[in-house]
């Protein structure tokens, strides 16, 4: 008697609120197999998730003007209770996001997700993509602090850059002639508004396209279709079928829920061990600061900086349509039934060298925490000199710390933007390098290492530019 | 006309109508800062032509003449070369590259740029890396022996 009114007061509800249709057509529904690695989609839905609940727990807090902005981070960052690890998840699930958005849209390109019959699941995931991008760029930016303020800064000049409508673009996304309160209610309007809004309604869109023509699977690498309607067919034999299908719940949700749960893990693990992005001191434009970005633009910072400067304003305006042009093309371009990527070359050179280039170029911007322009040879000596082995550990920690970025030495190795230390008016004394090593007097470019490198670090790099200073250039 | 197409044109003129007419105004408030508000002129106070010993650069930082700013914008940092007697230059802080802020280096006279190694001389001219354009010049006059400059005279985004 218990059991039936249970049963029959379940069956109510499912009627009157609608789920049923959802746990038959969503939950209940046969998909293809897929291997572990197909979570990642489910991965950036669960970290979308973290995102919007920590970004509305700061917004309890945070105001969004530039007199009080800056503060109200530092108040949720080292007041307020629990503040910090919530702005640290916010920004290392933001970040753990922009890597999966790389993975997902590479393996995509891999096992040719773009094709029939889901070339609008790829062409809305590509609008998903531009907005999580802005979405990261401007998540930053309500920091306000000097990262921010120039990073925004670095921004419009490439926005100024857009032939004819440039400055008018710039104004446009100020708010005003100058940079001030406006630019800030306007970043944190896309940022919490804005965006996640329209993000909310692509998501949604992606899923359900994702549950009506489900997602490529092993088999259909195998057994070739040549229409849409075939491939659907193949999709549902394949779904149905005993041994190359299962239930979505709980078969697949276990699976990519794992690597959900592994990915969340991770950023927990992150934000207890390093803490939110550490903060700058607040925005202005006045001091002397040496603006950095994000870590996961460290691969574009390098290739702006590896580009010659003769394409380079060219290419900033290009690159990002060119990349957004190809992606929409991508699936009426490329509709041959292949589906496997041992069978099509282009796409898995291309996924190489798109891995190859993000990580080495990343590299290249690791090792050169200065300026996007890295010299990596430490200077060669002279001929005939041997250099102790303290000085000779300084001369590889000069080409380590970037010295080299600005620094030639006798001519050989750096770039010519600071003075050659073989070249400086006198030669100066243990104290004095030290000293200017660890803080160079205001207004020098150099940045101050003092906290940057170890202790020991400065000493060897000391014990080298005191002989370094006496090597004589030959030109 | 059948009755059936009469309903479906209304369904969709009058939904286009309501849709414009809501998202038109707002789109237009939200643009309208590209087209308005430009170019008006904001002159700033960089102090006594005095102030700047001639023959050398110095850094000043200038309060921004507008009280519906935001206090910590309203500082910004300029670069007074005074050539001569009666000849002074004003440069902006950013870089013509990508907008990084330079710092000025008496040792070498040189302005660096941070970002990917800029250099430009005394003068405002690119050296090496890459800029390809001179330091923007603020409009400058001199009132009553003080030096003013045009905040709205360089680029918006360069300010
Ligand atoms: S921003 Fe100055 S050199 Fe690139």
């Amino acid at each position: 008697m218990r059991r039936s009114l249970h049963r029959r007061l379940g069956a109510w509800a499912a009627d009157r609120f609608g789920w049923r249709p959802v746990r038959e057509h969503v939950l209940e529904r046969r998909v293809a197999k897929s291997p572990w690695y197909f979570g990642d989609g489910a991965t950036m839905l669960a970290l979308l998730g973290v995102l919007v609940v920590t970004g509305l727990g700061m917004m309890l807090t945070y105001s969004p003007h530039p007199d009080a902005a800056y503060s109200s981070i530092r108040y949720i960052t080292e007041r307020q209770p629990m503040g910090w690890f919530v702005r640290g998840l916010h920004y290392w699930s933001a970040g753990l996001l922009m890597f999966m958005t790389v993975w997902h849209v590479l393996r995509q390109i891999l096992i040719a997700g773009y094709k029939f019959p889901r070339e609008g699941t790829w062409l809305v995931g590509t609008a998903m993509l531009v907005v999580i991008v802005t979405m990261a760029f401007t998540g930053y930016l309500l920091r306000w602090d000097e990262r921010a303020i120039h990073a925004v800064r670095v921004a419009l000049h490439i926005l100024g850059g857009v032939p004819w409508i440039g400055e008018a673009l710039v104004v446009l996304v100020q708010g005003d002639e100058q940079p001030g309160a406006r630019l800030l209610t306007r970043l944190f309007a896309i940022h919490v508004a804005l965006l996640p809004l329209l993000l909310g309604a692509l998501v949604a869109w992606h899923i359900y396209l994702v549950i009506l023509h489900g997602v490529t699977s092993h088999g259909e690498r195998k057994k070739l279709t040549h229409t849409a309607e075939q491939q659907k067919q193949r999709y549902k034999a394949d779904a149905h079928d005993e041994e190359k299908g299962e239930t979505f719940y709980p078969d697949t949700m276990a699976q990519s829920g794992a690597m959900a749960g592994i990915v969340l893990a991770i950023a927990v693990v992150l934000v207890v061990v390093r803490g939110p992005a550490a903060l700058m001191p607040e925005a202005n434009l006045t001091e002397t600061s040496f603006p950095a970005e994000e870590w996961w633009w460290w691969w574009f910072s390098a290739l702006v900086a590896l580009l010659p400067p003769a394409v380079a304003p060219t290419f900033l305006v290009l690159f990002p349509l060119v990349v957004l042009i190809g992606m929409c093309l991508l699936p009426l371009v490329d509709r041959g039934p292949e589906r496997g990527y041992r069978k099509r070359p282009l796409a898995l050179g291309f996924v190489v060298l798109t891995v190859v280039l993000l990580v080495g170029l990343s590299g290249l911007r690791l090792r050169s925490p200065w300026t996007g322009w890295p010299v990596g040879e430490p200077p060669a000596l002279p001929p005939d000199v041997m250099l102790a082995p303290e000085a000779e550990t300084g001369r590889l920690l000069f080409a380590r710390h970037g010295c080299t970025s600005c620094h030639s030495v006798a001519g050989a190795g750096g770039r010519t933007v600071a003075v050659d230390l073989a070249e400086m008016e006198a030669p100066r004394s243990r104290q004095y390098l030290d000293d200017y090593i660890r803080r160079p007097p205001p207004g020098v470019a150099m940045p101050a290492y003092e906290g940057w490198a170890t202790e020991e670090e400065i000493q060897r790099l000391v014990d080298y530019v005191l002989v370094a200073q006496m090597f004589r250039t030959h030109r | 006309m059948e009755r059936r197409d009469f309903l479906a044109t209304a369904v969709i003129t009058g939904g286009t109508v309501a849709t414009a007419a809501v998202l038109g105004p707002v789109a237009w408030t939200a643009l309208s800062p590209a087209w308005s508000d430009r170019r008006r002129g904001v002159w700033a106070d960089v102090g006594t032509l005095e102030e700047f010993e001639i023959g050398k650069v110095t850094h000043a930082v200038v309060e921004v003449p507008r009280d519906d700013w935001a206090a910590s914008l309203r500082r910004r940092g300029v670069f007074v070369w005074r050539q001569s007697e009666g000849n002074v230059t004003v440069f902006a802080r950013s870089c013509t590259d990508l907008g990084c802020p330079v710092t000025w280096d008496p040792g070498n006279g040189w302005f660096f740029c941070p970002c990917h190694g800029g250099i430009f001389d005394r003068d405002g001219e690119p050296q090496r890396g890459p800029p390809k354009r001179p330091l923007h010049r603020y409009a400058h006059r001199v009132e009553a022996g003080r030096l003013m400059i045009d905040l709205d005279s360089i680029p918006p985004q360069a300010g």
